[in-house]
């Protein structure tokens, strides 16, 4: 059995007067992909937003490498290890260097070690050919390929990508893709919510579907 | 007596570059400067907390700041007046009619236009800015600079509201200043007195420096918003 990377228990969060979370326990293995489908206002950009200590829950406990909190209490430390990707990713207006520069400055990582990290990560997700281009004016998927890089650069053991390929056309689908495949492929865990159920294909990725606050 | 001959001899001091003439203008400039450079971090920064954080008595301090944005300027000098009188409690100072007092009255002026352009500038940020800015793992004072960076052609349009606000106003600066030659006389006191003394030369020159700098202000928010609008 894979180590368990994130784990979660009980979590409860209402909103508008509906049990939006219904007392949610999850397992999040190391080097594992998941699939989290539901629809429309079922909650899954809740859940991965309180995964990632961007949104308090009510009630609940989170596990991650051995340290538990009691939500909604979330260490700052956990939150660059466990980075969540928006459905339409918000790019800083600086470069798309600079985008993929900012958690690593925030760390406080001299210039000379973020540097070649940064072009790598631009080189990781080809978007070295728009690499001159304001980033407000990149296409849809050209921006979720710029913000997963951002995240990716972190080195993080998690990713929390919110429809990441929604609203693509087929080519910007295929290529961010290709991306999470090989964020897969190189051992990072995934937790990608989607409403269709077929739209994201990576081998051994396990199903898990939201309804009624409840998963399964 | 006739316009034209006193607004010739006004385009004659500017262009000879009169040295009274000059010299107003660049105390009006470097006490308005100072003022706003002293008051815009702490301003900014509140302006960031009330827009941010929830806490008791948050809204009472934005509709506050709203109110004391339409504070008459010269009450505003008449209650520094009497604090900085020999009398009043800062009396010992000895700070009345001096440069000082002027700049302390343009930071009570600007005060309010910084904190509340500061706050509507960041509640209208986008809310995946400090999300991404945390997610990230920035912390929570490098998330709000990110914040401000974001929505920095708001904040601009703040301090340049607030520098054209002190350097036309007059209330206070006669009030706390005085109009003393070579000290504290700015533009707007140098218009409104000297003017009244006969000498519309002067007072017509400094009115056209006046007008450029308010015109040039309509010119830079304009712009601003043009580049607001690209968002
Ligand atoms: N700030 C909020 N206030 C009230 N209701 C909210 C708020 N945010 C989300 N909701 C509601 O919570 C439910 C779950 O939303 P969300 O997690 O975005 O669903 P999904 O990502 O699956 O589409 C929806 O019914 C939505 O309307
Ligand atoms: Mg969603």
């Amino acid at each position: 059995m894979s180590q368990v990377l994130l784990a979660a228990e009980g979590l409860q969060r209402r909103l508008g007067g509906r049990r939006v979370l219904d007392g949610i326990s999850l397992n999040l293995e190391r080097g594992q992909g998941y699939v989290l489908s539901g629809d429309n206002g079922s909650g899954k950009s809740t859940l991965l937003r309180v995964l990632a200590g961007l949104e308090a829950a009510d009630a609940g406990v989170l596990r991650f490498q051995g340290e538990q909190t009691q939500l909604p209490r979330y260490p700052d430390s956990w939150r660059p290890r466990a980075v969540y990707v928006h459905q339409h990713p918000y790019l800083f207006h600086t470069s798309v260097a600079g985008n993929i520069a900012y958690g690593l400055k925030a760390r406080g990582e001299p210039r000379e070690r973020w540097l070649h990290k940064v072009e790598e990560a631009m080189d990781w997700a080809g978007v070295r050919e728009v690499a001159a281009v304001p980033p407000q004016k990149l296409s849809g998927g050209e921006k979720q390929r710029v913000a997963m890089a951002r995240a990716k650069v972190l080195t993080p053991e998690l990713l929390l990508l919110d429809e990441p390929t929604a609203n693509l056309d087929a080519e910007g689908r295929r290529r961010v893709m290709d991306l999470l495949a090989r964020l897969y492929a190189e051992g990072v865990s995934v937790l990608i919510a989607c409403h269709d159920r077929e739209l994201i294909e990576l081998p051994g990725v396990q199903r898990l579907h939201l309804e009624n606050g409840k998963l399964s | 007596m006739g316009l034209l001959e006193p607004t010739r001899e006004a385009f004659a001091l500017l262009f000879r570059g009169d040295p009274e003439l000059l010299q107003i203008i660049w105390l009006s400039l470097w006490l308005s400067i100072a003022a706003i450079a002293l008051i815009a971090p702490p301003a900014i920064a509140l302006g960031v907390l009330l827009a941010k954080r929830r806490f008791p008595g948050q809204r009472t301090l934005v509709v506050l700041a709203q109110a004391l944005l339409s504070f008459p300027t010269v009450v505003i000098g008449l209650v520094i007046y009497l604090l900085l009188s020999r009398r009043g409690p800062l009396g010992s100072f000895e700070l009345l009619f001096s440069p000082t007092a002027i700049v302390i009255g343009y930071m009570v002026i600007a005060f309010p236009i910084l904190v509340v352009f500061t706050v509507s500038a960041v509640q209208g940020a986008d809310p995946r800015v400090f999300e991404t800015a945390r997610s990230l793992g920035a912390s929570r004072m490098r998330a709000a600079l990110t914040i401000l960076w974001e929505v920095r052609f708001g904040i601009t349009a703040a301090i340049v509201n607030a520098f054209g606000r002190v350097v036309s106003e007059v209330g206070c600066a006669i009030m706390v200043g005085g109009n003393i030659a070579g000290l504290t006389r700015n533009m707007p006191t140098a218009i409104a007195l000297e003017t009244s003394k006969g000498d519309f030369a002067q007072g017509i020159a400094l009115g056209m420096v006046l007008m450029a700098i308010a015109l040039g202000i309509n010119v830079v928010m304009a712009l601003l918003q043009g580049e607001g609008g690209l968002k």
